[in-house]
């Protein structure tokens, strides 16, 4: 019984560090990409159609 | 599938039992870190001479070669991402992501050879001198401060035009297109007004007797079947017509030439460095051709003058009835392209002769095809002092 315990809890530890790395390593760099690409096309939307090519001193 | 979402998602949505507090903030710490440093190194590394030359290598690192800012005395470098990236970050980013559609273009086929780039080029360079227009080319003024530049160092003709500048905060590129780069091939900065003539000039009937303007450099030959070359009619040049054969029309060229050498430039009036044709050696030299009457000598110069006559052939084609348009387009052409760097001089601020120096001056500053060119030229020298009264 204290085995079964035991390895359940095993299992969680696992779990616990496979989605750490999951999150640090690839959900949240490709998250942090997607929201300054996005960000960057905004940008480049808003100069194409609202604010022009970027002025002098931003 | 699901089930590994779901207990990811069990995982992440509660506190963990065996990894510490203190590791996940480690861990979490470092790998941001390690992301940021990566973003930006990335993000540099497509800054860089060598990322533009991986794909530019046929099309403008050849032309950017040797220019001013690949090699001087000095050896400081401007290269590629420091004029046509922009310096603030989210300019910067914003410029990365435009330049996806750029690659897409590439590998989707749009613009993939050079050949198809130089097409392009006029539209391409259009997007880069807007950007360098509104933002009144800080790219080039990260290096070339206003106000860093001592004026008492520059050359005299600099220092009129940069003063002005100055004081205008002007931007750099309105007078200095294609300081590192070739201007796009037949670049229209005269808004197509040789073709506009030319159209206009297709309608022309042609009377024996009547005179006759050329828009552009026309070809002259010795007969009616025009297979002779004999030289070049100057754009803007009268010329009357004595005879027709089917296309082609017999004109006769008069003016003055300096009677020395093999007389081959046709000038419109004595004294007058206004030229009117240019003919070869061979047709120069040809009494059949040209007949000549009497000769007088510049006091100016001592060089003795010949007033002559040309009888030569032509084509039909873009000669105009009335000069009137073509003075209107050449007037229009002069201030737009030289008011972009300075206030233009009166057309008879000068005379006939002194033009040419001066207009041959600025030509590095425009990019006037070689039509346009003597046209608007002759423009200058037709409504220069010698032709208008109560000028200088």
């Amino acid at each position: 019984m204290n085995n079964g315990i035991s390895t359940a809890s095993q299992d969680k530890q696992k779990l616990e560090w496979r989605t750490f790395f999951l999150i640090t390593v690839v959900l949240f760099p490709v998250l942090s990409v997607m929201t300054v690409g996005g960000y960057g096309f905004f940008v480049w939307m808003m100069q194409i159609f609202f604010l022009g090519p970027p002025g002098h001193g931003g | 599938m699901k089930s590994f979402l779901t207990k990811t998602w069990r995982t992440l949505s509660r506190p963990s039992i065996h990894i510490s507090l203190g590791v996940l903030t480690l861990g979490g710490f470092l790998a941001g870190i390690i992301f940021w440093g990566g973003f930006n190194t990335a993000l540099e590394a497509t800054n860089t001479e060598e990322f533009c030359v991986g794909c530019h290598a046929e099309n403008i690192a050849p032309e950017y070669e040797g220019t001013i800012h690949d090699q001087n005395r000095s050896g400081v470098r401007a290269t590629c991402p420091d004029c046509h990236v922009p310096h603030d970050w989210t300019s910067k980013v914003a410029r990365k992501i435009q330049a996806s559609k750029e690659v897409f273009a590439h590998f989707a086929g749009f613009i993939d050879t050079p050949e198809k780039f130089e097409d392009r080029r006029i539209v391409l360079a259009q997007h880069e001198w807007d950007r360098f227009s509104s933002n009144k080319s800080l790219e080039c003024r990260n290096c070339h401060d206003y106000d860093g530049m001592d004026f008492t160092k520059m050359s005299p003709t600099a220092r009129i035009q940069m003063k002005q500048a100055k004081e205008r905060d002007q931007s750099c590129l309105d007078c200095h297109k294609g300081i590192a780069h070739h201007l796009p091939e037949n670049m229209d900065s005269t808004g197509g007004m040789i073709s506009q003539l030319e159209q206009l000039a297709s309608n022309t009937k042609f009377t024996n007797g009547e005179e006759y303007v050329s828009v552009r450099h026309l070809p002259l030959y010795q007969e009616k079947s025009l297979s002779t070359e004999a030289g070049l009619l100057n754009p803007a040049s009268s010329v009357k017509v004595i005879d027709q054969s089917g296309d082609a029309i017999q004109i006769e060229v008069s003016g003055w030439r300096k009677d020395k050498g093999f007389g081959r430039v046709i000038q419109e009036d004595f004294g007058m460095n206004i030229a009117v044709a240019s003919l070869l050696k061979e047709s120069a030299t040809n009494d059949q051709i040209v007949e000549k009457f009497e000769r007088k000598e510049d006091d100016l110069t001592g060089l003795p003058w010949q007033r002559v006559t040309a009888k030569l052939w032509m084509k039909k084609e873009a000669l105009l009835d009335d000069v009137q348009p073509i003075w209107e387009q050449a007037k229009q052409s002069y201030q737009t392209n030289c008011s972009v760097c300075h206030t233009q001089p009166d057309e008879a601020h000068f005379d006939a002769n002194t033009w040419p120096g001066m207009f041959n001056g600025m030509m590095a500053f425009v990019n006037f095809d070689t039509d346009s060119k003597s046209l608007v030229l002759k423009y200058l020298q037709k409504h220069s002092s010698d032709f208008s009264d109560g000028n200088h």
